[in-house]
């Protein structure tokens, strides 16, 4: 952060010369001038890993067209520069930094120059010391500064990520309080989901109909969040097939997946009390290639004509495939995914949809349980609180355009965006 | 039994949830080298997860050939087709080219397996047009608005129908392409950042229920 103000000083007679030469046509075309530049300071640049050095100096009347800098560095032998680091004088300013206003002063009158040494020094070593200056050159009249040391450290906190920090930490005590209160209390109101309550309606058929049930997880791996969403339905619709004694098929995309929901659908079975019932093959590999999946999914789908059909997890250009062989076959199908570049493909394809966050809140839906369920109660108070932002957000953003407050403006954009 | 089966799975869910999640607010080198370590282990997970699925894969395929089901034949494709690319790609050291020449390996690759991708994804346009005729049947108002939604979109995106638009339409002087900018800057960006508003909120509470110890299906539960 820029906290200390720098004076701007190339030395007034430059700024003499500078205004001579823009002024007479040719003064002295062979006199080169070297002034030297004031102000230069290298500091350890703010929020990064430590390799990194800033250096800033004050910007001025001398940063005209056709002017430019180029920054040096030396770790003590000779001095190194790179492309990047030469470049126009009106340009690299503070104000240029991507950074919030809780984190940088933009409004500082200064050059801002970030240095990534292991680009320019291969034997970079955290903690060494370097040594940086700056030249100014505009024609014949060219500025050097001071050499300035600096050496980089690691930091332990990016000041520039605390709006996201303030805000994980407000909704994990909105989580804490929504549990605990669910522990004392209990009974909370939940809104019915259509795809949620037809799951036994599609398990009933499927025993009616003698046939079998399909639960693709999609093409995630189980660190993707749709994924474990996913398994935590499959446990709810395993312990249903169980409990009516239905044939459930689980191709897989993942073997990571693969042996999770091996371990989730044989303890619905044991829940149920139909260890005698559960098959080891009820889960099963197909392929880690993604047509390759919808193929031999596809294939399987259409020769054993399953009932019911769930595609609940993540889902790319599979999604069409799989969802409309499963149609052509008559199954209800109930799909759910979080890319919504394929709900499209689902709501036209399956007779019901898990939309936006619906997937994530089946899980506690299916199971019953308060203490899951009154997370519920968290992802409400998300949607209330996203809700006020937008508008509250969108009325400041207003008022600061209608009577041109740039900071507050400037303010708004930066605490709702993500750096 | 408890303590392996339940508390230290827990406890390293928990430890390895916080650490991954400071990662983001602590920008040191350490952190970088920590998610690196982690990928790498997720990499290995992953390679012997593989063997796993494999075996489950022929086990699962065997069976039905030794039992005779239905389409058992299709088994036989599951061995032959794994064999067709396995043995080259041994016998060519895992290389799909020497020199100019592709080697049995590649050939596989370009002829057999891109061509049978390259099939699964073009059989997608059929279904897409199978499944807009079932989105266009106007079964309600808001099936209707989507309907002339869609139909303004298709117009204005194909050449023939803008000339149609024009030639109809041009007396409104409103272009067909600037409604069609409208329609997908305004009402779809709202719907889907709607949608993505409560994927994002879900996300984060599924992780913090996972990183908690709330949410345990995914691990057999107790």
């Amino acid at each position: 952060m820029l906290k200390t103000r720098l004076n701007f000083a190339i030395i007034a007679v430059l700024f003499a010369a500078q205004a001579a030469l823009a002024a007479t046509p040719a003064p002295k075309a062979d006199a080169a001038q070297k002034q030297e530049l004031s102000g230069f300071a290298a500091k350890d640049m703010p929020y990064d890993k430590g390799e990194a050095v800033l250096l800033t100096w004050p910007s001025g009347p001398a940063d005209v067209p056709g002017a430019s800098y180029q920054v040096l560095a030396s770790s003590g032998g000779a001095w190194q520069t790179a492309a990047e680091l030469q470049f126009p004088a009106d340009t690299k300013l503070a104000a240029d930094f991507e950074l919030p206003f809780w984190a940088w002063d933009r409004r500082a009158q200064a050059h801002a120059v970030q240095v990534e040494l292991p680009g320019l020094f291969p034997d970079f070593k955290l903690g060494d010391e370097y040594k940086f200056k700056v030249k100014y050159v505009n024609g014949k009249v060219t500025a050097e500064s001071p050499e300035a040391q600096a050496a980089p450290r690691p930091n332990l906190f990016n000041l520039a990520r605390l709006n996201n920090l303030v805000l994980l930490v407000l909704i994990t005590v909105v989580f804490f309080w929504t549990v605990s209160h669910a522990k004392r209390k209990g009974g909370l109101f939940i809104r019915r989901i259509a795809g949620l309550d037809a799951i036994d309606e599609a398990i009933g058929r499927a025993t009616e109909m003698g046939r079998p049930i399909f639960y693709s997880t999609g093409i995630g791996g189980m660190s993707g969040v749709p994924t474990i969403a996913s398994t935590a339905i499959l446990s709810e619709v395993a312990k249903k097939v169980a409990s009516y004694d239905t044939q459930l098929k689980v191709p897989h995309y993942d073997p990571i997946v693969m042996t999770v929901c091996k371990e989730v659908v044989k303890q619905a079975y044991t829940e149920m009390e139909r260890q005698d019932s559960y098959r080891d093959d009820t889960n099963f590999f197909v392929s880690q290639d993604q047509f390759s999946y919808a193929a031999a999914v596809d294939g399987m789908i259409h020769r054993e004509k399953p009932a019911a059909c769930f595609f609940i997890g993540y889902f790319m250009a599979e999604s069409l495939l799989l969802a409309e062989v499963g149609a052509t076959t008559g199954a209800i199908q109930i799909a759910g995914t979080d890319q919504e570049s394929q709900l499209p493909f689902f709501f036209t394809s399956c007779d019901y949809t898990l939309i936006g966050e619906e997937l994530y809140a089946a899980g506690a839906y299916l199971s019953k349980e308060p203490m899951i369920q009154s997370t519920l109660k968290v992802q409400d108070f998300g949607k209330a609180f996203v809700m006020v932002s937008v508008a509250g957000g969108s009325l400041l953003l207003m008022a600061g355009t209608w009577f041109k407050w740039e900071p507050l403006v400037t303010a708004i954009r930066q605490i709702f965006k993500a750096y | 039994m408890t303590l392996i089966k339940k508390h230290i799975p827990l406890a390293i869910c928990f430890i390895v949830g916080l650490l991954t999640l400071s990662t983001y607010y602590i920008p040191t080198k350490a952190s970088e080298n920590y998610i690196e370590v982690m990928n790498k282990w997720e990499n290995i997970m992953a390679g012997f997860a593989f063997l796993l699925g494999l075996f489950s894969l022929f086990f699962s395929h065997y069976n039905k050939m030794k039992r005779k089901v239905d389409g058992w034949g299709y088994s036989l494709f599951v061995f032959v087709g794994f064999f067709a690319m396995v043995i080259p790609s041994v016998l060519s050291h895992g290389r799909q080219m020497v020199g100019p020449d592709l080697t049995g390996l590649g050939w596989g690759y370009r002829f057999l397996f891109n061509a049978l991708s390259g099939t699964m994804f073009s059989v997608l346009a059929f279904y897409i047009v199978s499944t807009a005729y079932r989105a266009f049947r106007i079964k309600s108002a808001q099936a209707g608005v989507l309907f002339v939604a869609a139909l303004i979109v298709i117009v204005g995106k194909v050449p023939l129908g803008q000339m149609i638009w024009e030639t109809v339409l041009g007396w409104t002087h409103v272009g067909v392409t600037d409604i069609v900018q409208w329609l997908m800057d305004v009402p779809v960006v709202a719907g889907k950042r709607g949608i993505l508003m409560g994927l994002a909120i879900g996300g984060i509470v599924t992780a913090l229920k996972i990183v908690f110890g709330i949410e345990r299906q995914y691990m057999g539960k107790d």
